[in-house]
């Protein structure tokens, strides 16, 4: 096992670095146990087969790794995502294109985005409407596809391989879709602060 | 599509509300969590770079959520 406070770049980037390897592949298991203690649809084989991968990964990026962290803690980072990642994938591997764009189609549904559902505030009520018709007018089918399938709980990488795009562009996608909404919003006199109010839990 | 639910239109709403004109992406989340996770965990202050790591957390569920799974490893590490 190599210690902890081993340079871990330069060792795993050394000629004689199976112990590294393997050292780090053992951290890399023991906090993926520890973050998916809880779930019942995690076994060992699932925990090795997430390891080996973010070993892998850490491997590619090492030259990305800052120093402004401990090792290991970027390293558990990268295989936390890597987990959760496909953990995601799985629930929704059988959705298609055609659903979600149908699901974005649908976001403009009365129905859908219901100002029912905002209850008796009058508040919330305004902000869902003047919500459903930024939707409608202003955004794309694609952005409102995209939205949709958050709303439902899709993960963001299962909407990035739908839509055959990357993750920056699919991001910059959904993030041009909220500013949008979040400008339509404002030039009805409804601010951020207005809406954190509304909607506080 | 279901009718949304109010917690997910109050989602949504809070959601419009937390945008940025400038925001990190997932993949620029990723890389400054350890340092983020760190420092948060030690009660130290957070510098520009990472107070837009928390105003990403506020609108990306998928981050927030790996986010919460890296300080556990880091509380079980002691």
């Amino acid at each position: 096992m190599v210690a902890e406070e081993v340079n871990w770049p330069a060792v795993l980037r050394g000629p004689d670095n199976a112990a590294a390897l393997a050292g780090l592949r053992a951290v890399l298991l023991n906090g993926l146990r520890v973050a998916l203690r809880e779930r019942g649809d995690v076994n060992d084989a699932h925990l090795e087969d997430f390891a080996q991968e973010a070993l892998l990964k850490v491997l590619a990026r090492l030259d990305q790794f800052s120093g402004r962290s401990k090792f290991t803690t970027w390293a558990h980072a990268i295989a936390i995502n890597v987990a959760f990642a496909e953990l995601r994938r799985k629930r929704w591997r059988d959705v298609s294109l055609e659903a979600l764009l149908a699901d974005g189609r649908e976001l403009t549904e009365p129905a859908t985005l219901g100002r029912d559902a905002a209850g008796d505030d009058e508040e919330r009520a305004r902000i869902i409407g003047a919500l459903r018709t930024a939707i409608t007018e202003r955004l794309s089918p694609k952005q409102r596809a995209v939205v949709a399938g958050l709303l439902e709980g899709m993960p963001f990488d299962q909407v990035v391989d739908l839509l055959g795009t990357n993750r920056n562009a699919a991001y910059k996608l959904v993030h041009d879709a909220r500013r949008v909404l979040k400008e339509q919003l404002v030039a009805q006199g409804i601010s951020s602060a207005t809406i954190r109010a509304a909607f506080a839990p | 599509m279901k009718p949304l639910t109010k917690e997910q239109l109050a989602g949504l709403a809070q959601l419009v509300g937390a945008t940025q004109e400038h925001e990190l992406n997932c993949h620029d989340c990723l890389a400054l969590a350890a340092e983020f996770a760190e420092r948060q965990l030690a009660g130290l202050p957070l510098n520009e770079a990472l107070t837009r790591v928390e105003e990403h957390l506020a609108v990306c569920p998928e981050c927030r959520e790996e986010l919460l799974a890296l300080k556990k490893i880091l509380q079980a590490n002691g």
